[in-house]
């Protein structure tokens, strides 16, 4: 079986399940820099390379809080994966969490091919 | 004579009736150090202001959730650039809010070094005259090339998706520092 990768801070937590090609985020996630959102990107490309030509995941319903810094860094993989297109990328919000009603929606923007589902 | 510049929504809110008239100080220092600081001043006011809402209201209105949603993530990315970007001798950061009936408006003063003013005026000129949801993409395929500091992607995002109006001042305390005050008016109707 292959090992979930985790990456905890204080207020939140950012999980790979390779099994189901799912990366979720959790809690609330306000880091300073792009360098402090660097693992997370890392383990976002890592998730991205062991899902190619399938379908991977990003789970964001139970993600409270997402700064500007955050979202340029999910926005960047996006663009990442949209230029290598080997793989279908699925976004699953929570319509019960404003920011992610309003915002959620440019990912689709950066790469149509993107599937939203708002539950 | 006072040098005084503005730009966007500037609004004197001297001669306003608020309902609620909130005020607290703080040290950029105190923000720099613990970055949480930001955080757990944006949730604190954040929860303060979206109370004076009803938890449902009319379907035009927004809802307090959707506001509190809303304005912590606005005072996040103020406080958050007033860490970031303060500097010179005062290192001084004051919030100020002023409930009204339909709408609210919240102001971030702190210092910049003179240095900074130029470079931060053109950034909000950019702001203010483009169309946010172009500039807003452009800013996210240029930044995948290159790690940019301060891309505006915060303030896009308030602009564009939360219809936030912005008003900038920049006002000269000495030859080296320069006050910024940073206003956002934030209506309570749904977009």
């Amino acid at each position: 079986m292959l090992a979930v990768e985790q990456i905890k801070g204080d207020e939140y937590m950012v999980e790979h399940d390779p099994g189901a090609h799912t990366v979720s985020f959790k809690g609330t996630i306000r880091l300073q820099t792009s360098d402090e959102y660097l693992p997370i990107m890392q383990l976002l490309q890592a998730a991205h390379a062991s899902a190619v030509g399938q379908r991977l995941s990003l789970d964001f319903r139970q993600l409270q809080f997402l700064n500007s810094s955050g979202i340029s860094t999910v926005s960047k993989f996006v663009i990442s994966a949209r230029k290598q297109d080997t793989l279908q990328l699925n976004v699953l919000g929570n319509r019960d969490i404003y920011w992610q009603q309003k915002s959620l929606g440019n990912l689709q923007k950066l790469w149509p091919k993107v599937q939203i589902e708002i539950i | 004579m006072i040098d005084l510049q503005q730009y966007g929504a500037w609004q004197d809110m001297a001669g306003v009736t608020a309902r609620s008239y909130q005020r607290m100080t703080l040290n950029t220092d105190d923000l720099a150090q613990f970055w949480r600081r930001c955080s757990l001043s944006s949730d604190f006011w954040s929860r303060y202001s979206a109370l004076f809402v009803p938890v449902t209201g009319p379907p035009s209105q927004l809802s307090r959730a959707a506001l509190e949603s809303v304005l912590a993530y606005l005072l996040n990315e103020l406080f958050e650039n007033c860490a970031k970007f303060g500097g010179g001798p005062l290192g001084s950061v004051c919030y100020q809010a002023w409930i009204q009936a339909d709408s609210m408006t919240f102001q971030l003063t702190n210092q910049i070094e003179l240095v900074q003013q130029a470079p931060f005026i053109h950034f909000i000129r950019e702001l203010l005259e483009n169309d946010p949801d172009e500039l807003y993409f452009r800013r996210l395929e240029e930044n995948a090339e290159v790690n940019a500091k301060g891309s505006g992607l915060g303030y896009l995002t308030l602009i564009k998706d939360y219809g936030i109006r912005f008003g900038f001042r920049f006002s000269a305390i000495s030859d080296q520092s320069v006050a910024v005050e940073v206003q956002a008016h934030v209506s309570m109707k749904e977009l």
